[in-house]
């Protein structure tokens, strides 16, 4: 005969099942999951679930609710064609209804993506999408992250253009996505432009200047910010400012993480130019 | 009765037997943890067979236990094998233990998200199982290890997409040479592990005229692909550090994998840069003292040559030094992989010295399981666990490398310390992708007839295509997560516009997704640029 505690076990996950089954019914059938419950999911990766969260408050005329459905359906699987479709309709439909609002900006910004990486368009559509949302609100945060990706489309997507065109090119962004709204979006783009130039072989004291710049804005990416000391040093010492050069390498060593594997190098670096007649 | 009939019962009756046969394991099944609800139950699942790891584990759940006599702590030892498929059987069907090891292959953010809890948080208060300690009481969980858990690009602690800590690790292992002392004391006339590249090939060729008098049947290297790459990474690397400094593209005194591949395709480096031919010209050196068919071998089949006496010497993991130990009937010993000095006339010329080990990262990080019964008393779990006494005594047990601050390393594993007054890494052409063409001809290098020659001709061909292959596979792995970010920002977005988006996750999400998708289009902008003559 079974004890009461073993009966108690067997019972237990029927009693589970059905609260759970009874439960979900009543989800389905009535509850409005909160929006916050979509974005959190879409901010976890768990786009599939975002976008059930976002349909299943049934067709009502909430826009962000809309928006929500658009950005969870861009990745949840399957990603198909169709689907990248379905949610560049669904932003267009929300840019018609009102163009002015937030929740306008934020599609025309993802209308903006989807012509760059998840439908690739032309370079013409694409630069044109995110100048409309530079346009739409420049001193909006979303005008920053817009300027920063057109800047890597006119860096290394137009080829057209001479390597000093793109890079002057990416510069004249530089009042909005090196804006403060979003500091350390900001030290990426200028990170971004000095990396650009020196993919091109480009080294001169605009690198050291835009170098400066991400230092001195700043970022909470230790193993980044440490990155970028080691860069204002060598930059410097390549363009033969000795004393900035040291002045960097100290700095680096100053504040190097503890895993950081350049200790030693860096240490000998700034030794043997230490030693070379000023 | 038809046969068809006979047959539908039989289904029939196999089908009510192994209902029965379940419901009364269930009902017959001791579970103290079920019985006594007064009891709670912490499981923790890992896949570190190896001897001492299990035993350190057992000890410190053991004194969890003591101290907490209302909780029971179980170990789940799943064999590597068989992981990947306990893991996500576990996680989708709900029976998942509280804590598991983590590692970033098998652990892809949308399972972290889904899965397991951040511990970002709670990695920011003190550890409470440290508070006898005065130079740990006061001091974040997080600022107790010893490299302060710094995100990593290799760690498998910190999710680098989802921006959160995931897990808090116990331990540390390098790649060291593990030999037989007394072969070697016999060879050499004295236990003295090698200090160049140079003594260890004399090293080799010592064993090698050891075995021949002897006539025993003894080689001086265990071999096995896995074992070879432990020994060329570091070479290839050390041979060519100079040459590293000058294809660093941004500056930054690293050649990461993205420069190396995307020079190479510039057409800046190749195999016969003197500095590669000289890495290459290294396995000439060594890969005849490794036993022949060493190639078509696995690493189970290496660490068997060392342990039967049959090979000398073996390169791996320090994850296998407990087992090396304790299941050998001769005194082991363990020495760094020595490499050149800069002296060195033949792979000298373009060394800087031994490579940092500073990066190590902190291994076998337990990540909190969403659907733990027992949240909070799963991490507490893991605070004991990560505190220092626990750390001293699994690194004790394990032998395996402590990673909490002020944890003597046990004088057995001194020699597996990382070295972290070391040199940047040089080019590894192994990491940079194409890994099946040095398999695959690796016999024009080793042996009799080794040429460093012979395998730069046969391979020009097949790394320009493996390498622009791997650089358009990053740049399509990127797209996947450059995309993913667009949806994430958006759900952040929401999340954090009212307290502010500067420094917000957020923020530091767009930054990360810029510098990615900067990366990728530099990738494709090299193979537009440099296409394949």
């Amino acid at each position: 005969m079974p004890r009461r505690t073993d009966v108690a076990r067997v019972s237990r996950p029927v009693f589970l099942l059905t609260w759970i089954l009874a439960f979900g019914a009543a989800a389905t059938s009535h509850a409005a999951p909160a929006a916050d419950e979509g974005w959190q999911l879409l901010a976890g990766y768990l786009f599939r679930d975002a976008h059930d969260a976002f349909t299943r408050e049934g067709a009502g005329p909430d826009r962000l609710r809309a928006l929500g459905e658009a950005a969870s359906l861009l990745n949840a699987p399957p990603i198909t064609a169709g689907r990248v479709a379905q949610a560049e309709a669904r932003l267009r439909e929300l840019v018609a209804a009102d163009p002015a609002d937030e929740p306008a900006l934020y599609a025309r910004y993802l209308l903006a993506r989807i012509a760059h990486l998840h439908r690739p368009a032309e370079g013409a559509e694409i630069e044109s999408a995110y100048r409309a949302v530079i346009a739409a609100g420049p001193g909006h945060p979303l005008a920053q992250l817009a300027a920063g990706k057109l800047s890597l489309l006119l860096l290394y997507e137009r080829p057209d253009l001479k390597v000093p065109q793109r890079l002057a090119a990416a510069v004249a962004l530089a009042p909005v996505a090196g804006g403060d709204l979003l500091p350390e979006t900001a030290c990426a783009y200028y990170r971004t432009l000095a990396d650009a130039a020196m993919f091109y072989d480009v080294l001169d004291a605009r690198v050291l200047v835009w170098l400066q710049r991400a230092d001195a804005i700043g970022t909470r990416d230790v193993v980044a910010a440490t990155g970028i000391r080691i860069q204002l040093a060598e930059v410097a010492r390549a363009l033969g400012r000795r004393d900035e050069a040291l002045g960097y390498y100290r700095q680096f060593l100053a504040t190097a993480v503890p895993t950081d594997n350049r200790y030693r190098t860096a240490a000998e670096r700034m030794a043997e130019l230490a030693q070379e007649p000023r | 009765m038809n046969r068809r009939r006979i047959r539908n019962l039989l289904v029939l009756a196999l089908l009510a037997a192994a209902y029965l046969f379940a419901a009364g394991r269930l009902l017959l099944r001791r579970g103290s943890g079920v019985v006594d609800p007064g009891i709670e139950v912490i499981r923790f699942a890992h896949w570190q067979i190896e001897p001492g790891v299990r035993e350190a584990f057992n000890e410190i759940a053991a004194d969890y236990m003591a101290l907490h006599p209302k909780v029971r702590v179980e170990q789940l030892d799943i064999p590597g094998r068989a992981w990947k498929q306990w893991l996500r059987t576990g996680l989708t069907g709900g029976t998942a233990p509280d804590l598991i090891e983590l590692a970033s292959y098998e652990n892809p953010d949308d399972m972290l998200a889904r899965y397991f809890t951040p511990i970002t948080s709670y990695l920011e208060e003190p550890n409470p199982y440290n508070a006898d300690e005065p130079d740990l009481r006061n001091v974040s969980w997080r600022k107790t290890y010893a490299a302060e858990l710094i995100p990593s690009e290799f760690g498998h602690y910190f999710s680098l997409n989802l921006l959160e800590y995931y897990g808090a690790p116990s331990a540390m292992v390098t790649v060291r040479v593990f030999y037989n002392r007394r072969l070697v004391a016999e060879a050499l006339g004295a236990d003295r592990p090698p200090q160049t590249f140079g003594e260890f090939v004399a090293l080799c060729a010592a064993l090698q005229h050891h075995a021949q008098v002897t006539g025993r049947p003894i080689v001086p290297l265990a071999g096995s692909w896995f074992n070879f790459t432990k020994i060329t990474d570091g070479l290839f690397s050390a041979a060519s550090q100079r040459v590293a400094l000058t294809l660093d593209l941004s500056h930054n005194l690293e050649m990461t994998k993205h420069e190396g591949l995307i020079t190479y395709i510039r057409g800046r480096w190749s195999l016969a840069t003197p500095a590669v031919r000289a890495g290459l010209e290294t396995v000439e050196a060594f890969g005849r003292y490794m036993g022949p068919g060493w190639v078509q071998l696995n690493r189970e089949d290496a660490m068997l040559q060392f342990l039967q006496g049959r090979a000398a010497m073996l390169v791996t993991g320090t994850w296998d030094a407990g087992g090396l130990v304790t299941q050998s009937a001769f005194p082991v010993g363990a020495f760094k992989m020595p490499t050149f000095r800069r002296d060195d006339p033949k792979y000298g010329r373009e060394t800087l010295g031994p490579e940092s080990e500073a990066g190590t990262f902190a291994g076998v990080p337990f990540g909190l399981t969403r659907g733990s019964r027992h949240p909070e008393r799963a991490l507490d779990f893991l605070r004991f666990l990560t505190c220092r006494k626990s750390n001293a005594k699994f690194s004790r047990i394990s032998t395996w490398l402590p990673v909490i601050k002020g944890v003597p390393v046990p004088p057995v594993s001194a020699s597996f310390r990382p070295v972290e007054d070391g040199y940047v890494a040089g080019i590894n052409i192994r990491y940079l992708g194409g890994a099946e063409v040095l398999m695959q001809n690796m016999y024009l290098l080793s042996g009799n007839g080794a040429s460093a020659d012979a395998y730069i001709t046969k391979t020009r061909g097949l790394y320009d295509r493996a390498y622009r292959e791997e650089l358009e596979r990053v740049a399509h792995v990127s797209l996947t997560t450059v995309r993913q970010k667009d949806s994430v920002l958006a759900g952040l977005y929401q999340l954090e516009r009212p307290a502010g988006l500067g420094r917000a996750k957020f923020d530091r999400m767009a930054a990360n997704q810029l510098t990615v998708e900067a990366d990728r289009l530099q990738n494709l902008r090299t193979l537009a640029d440099y296409p394949l003559k």
